[in-house]
């Protein structure tokens, strides 16, 4: 195995009362992506801080690329690339401008400077907004933006910083093709959620963190098989529920029922034409049918229901 | 597109997959060898303080109104305060506006140096500073970048406002040269201001607990210095406390040298105030800064 771009031991981070992280231990291969899993106050930011040497730990060790971030933290800066929870760029400033800046200050000449900037700004589609004030950019235009800055270094390593919050479905889905195109191409990239959907579409391993402390680690496959998958939820009379359910158990489903809705929870992807068909067979008519990925309480709840990890 | 489109990383066995293209001859985003190697330290703080000045003039009226507040205040002073004009410590000025006139320079500066650190806090709360942290810049150069970027935007706002002193106000300076004296040492002292007030930005953590600090700290320097009153016309105890109070030899070596008389030790020690709030300031602002 080749050696860890990213190596955290027992790291923690105290704010006077607040354990903000405790005991964090981890490892990132080069190349691979590590989903940070857990709700606001988890302490994801704060591993982000440590790692990026913006704030230093107040207990144990990390090292980026073979460098300890509080020792040599001007070696970490060189091989890293960081986007943080909001946006850090010039917003009385163009996006071109933006990008011009950020060469410069890591030591582009003009000319090269130029040559990264239009690059970037055609890699995430803003050639056209370029030469606009970014205070004018969409929010995911923004974040695009703010991708482009921290990837003019060519970093080894890449920190996003809840990437996604606040993005429409669409800019999310670009911004996650962006990501998966990078770690694809040999970047090492630790990303921070508050989506088990967008854990486990980008991240070969997933840490889930609550109250600063690490309560689950592994492959996302693993992460799921712990809290079952999808949810179908069928909405049908108030008259037909108990024959409803009573179908579907015949037909061999978890079934858990609130009022004359249903949820099912779908183990195979046959499941849900079975369960139309469960229903149709016995003369029951579906009003609603809405299917739910797992989400990040799922999770919580599966860990507490296991009695924690 | 479904989220299993995007699926490279891990494979369900049922899930499809697609392999997202990287084409790698053009995108080259993917980390290799020819990397930049860093900027020197001029090189960041000239990028840096130019960023900061194209920030300050890019919203016009900003500027206007920036440049209108010391103009309105002079025209407001020396209008209800003419009567100090005939004051004995005035008199010799002939005419309050040229008494008011170099002590609202080293107040412009003042205002000026508060601004800087105000800017750097609101930078630190943007993440904009969050992401200058994370990249291979020298933090020095980053503070350096916001004194010496007001520093030019206070020489423009003093050269405005003296010269609405002299066309509007009928403020009557000694002679050019002791204009460009007077305007010089206030820039100075602004720039060794803004370093201290840079230094409270990085230990402060609440913008308005920055302000009210600020106005604190500045009232009373302004009004116990020697800048609107002679020193003669106030009680005792202001007169004892101003003494002490380096503003006082701030504005009487702009004073002097903007009305052409003698400057003697206060260009000293106004350029000492200057030499030693930038150190101080330096010194203090880099260690906080550092230590994040
Ligand atoms: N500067 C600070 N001072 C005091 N407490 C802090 C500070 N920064 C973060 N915390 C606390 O540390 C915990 C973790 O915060 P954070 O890392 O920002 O979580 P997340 O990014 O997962 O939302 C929270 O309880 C937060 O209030
Ligand atoms: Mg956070």
């Amino acid at each position: 195995m080749r050696a860890a771009q990213i190596e955290v031991t027992s790291l923690g981070k105290r704010y006077g009362q607040v354990t903000a992280l405790d005991d964090v231990s981890l490892r990132v291969g080069p190349g691979s992506v590590l989903g940070v899993l857990g709700h606001n106050g988890a302490g994801k930011t704060t591993l982000i801080d440590i790692l990026t040497t913006r704030i230093r730990p107040t207990s144990g060790t990390a090292t980026v690329c073979g460098w300890d971030v509080v020792r040599f933290g001007e070696h970490v800066r060189r091989q890293i690339g960081v986007t943080s929870q909001f946006a850090a760029v010039d917003e009385s400033m163009t996006g071109r401008r933006n990008l011009l800046l950020f060469a410069r200050l890591l030591g582009a000449k003009r000319r090269q400077a130029k040559a990264r900037a239009d690059e970037l700004l055609a890699t995430f589609g803003l050639t056209e907004a370029a030469n606009r004030k970014v205070a004018t950019y969409s929010g995911g235009m923004r974040r695009r933006l703010d991708l482009a800055v921290s990837l003019l270094g060519k970093p080894k390593v890449l920190f996003l910083d809840e990437p996604t919050t606040g993005l429409d479905p669409v800019s999310r889905t670009e911004l996650w093709r962006s990501v998966a195109g990078l770690a694809a191409a040999g970047t090492t990239v630790v990303l921070t959620t508050q989506y088990l959907e967008e854990a486990d579409t980008l991240a070969d391993e997933v840490m889930v963190l609550a109250m600063g402390s690490i309560v689950a680690q592994g492959s996302p496959a693993e992460l799921k098989a712990g809290i079952g998958s999808r949810t179908a939820t069928v909405t049908v009379s108030p008259t037909d529920a108990e024959r409803a359910r009573d179908a579907l158990l015949r037909a061999g489903m978890r079934v858990r029922s609130h009022d004359h809705a249903l949820s099912v929870a779908l183990a195979a992807a046959t499941d849900v034409p079975a369960l139309v068909r469960a229903l149709d067979h016995a003369g029951i008519a579906i009003i609603d049918l809405t299917i739910t990925e797992p989400s990040l309480d799922d999770v919580y709840l599966a860990l507490h229901a296991g009695g924690g990890a | 597109m479904s989220r299993h489109a995007l699926r490279t990383r891990h494979q369900d066995d049922d899930a499809p997959t697609l392999v997202i293209a990287v084409d790698r001859g053009s995108l080259r985003l993917a980390p290799d060898d020819d990397s930049w190697g860093g900027a020197g330290f001029l090189t960041q703080l000239r990028v840096l303080s130019g960023r900061s000045l194209r920030t300050a003039f890019s919203d016009y009226r900003l500027v206007f109104f920036g440049l209108l507040q010391p103009v309105v205040i002079l025209l407001l002073f020396s209008q209800v305060f003419a009567g100090i004009g005939d004051m004995p410590g005035v008199v010799a000025y002939d005419g309050y506006i040229n008494y008011l006139m170099p002590a609202t320079l080293v107040m412009i500066a003042m205002t000026t140096a508060m601004g800087s650190g105000a800017a750097l806090l609101s930078e630190i709360y943007t993440g904009w500073v969050g992401r200058l942290r994370t990249m291979p810049i020298n933090l020095v150069a980053v503070l350096a970048a916001r004194t010496v970027s007001d520093a030019v935007r206070l020489i423009v706002q003093l050269v405005v406002a003296s010269a609405a002193g002299v066309y509007v106000l009928g403020f009557e300076p000694g002679g050019l040269a002791g204009l460009a004296g007077a305007i010089a040492v206030a820039v100075a002292i602004g720039w060794g201001l803004s370093w201290l007030f840079i230094a409270i930005a990085t230990w402060q953590s609440k913008p308005e607990l920055m302000q009210a600090a600020s106005f604190v700290v500045m009232f009373p320097l302004m009004f116990s210095s020697s800048a609107y009153v002679p020193l003669e016309a106030m009680p005792t105890w202001i007169r004892v406390l101003s003494t002490v109070n380096p503003l006082t030899y701030a504005i009487d070596a702009t004073r002097a040298l903007a009305v052409g008389m003698p400057v003697g030790g206060a260009l000293v020690a106004a350029l000492a105030l200057a030499g030693v709030t930038a150190v101080l300031g330096g010194t203090l602002a880099t260690r906080a800064f550092r230590a994040g």
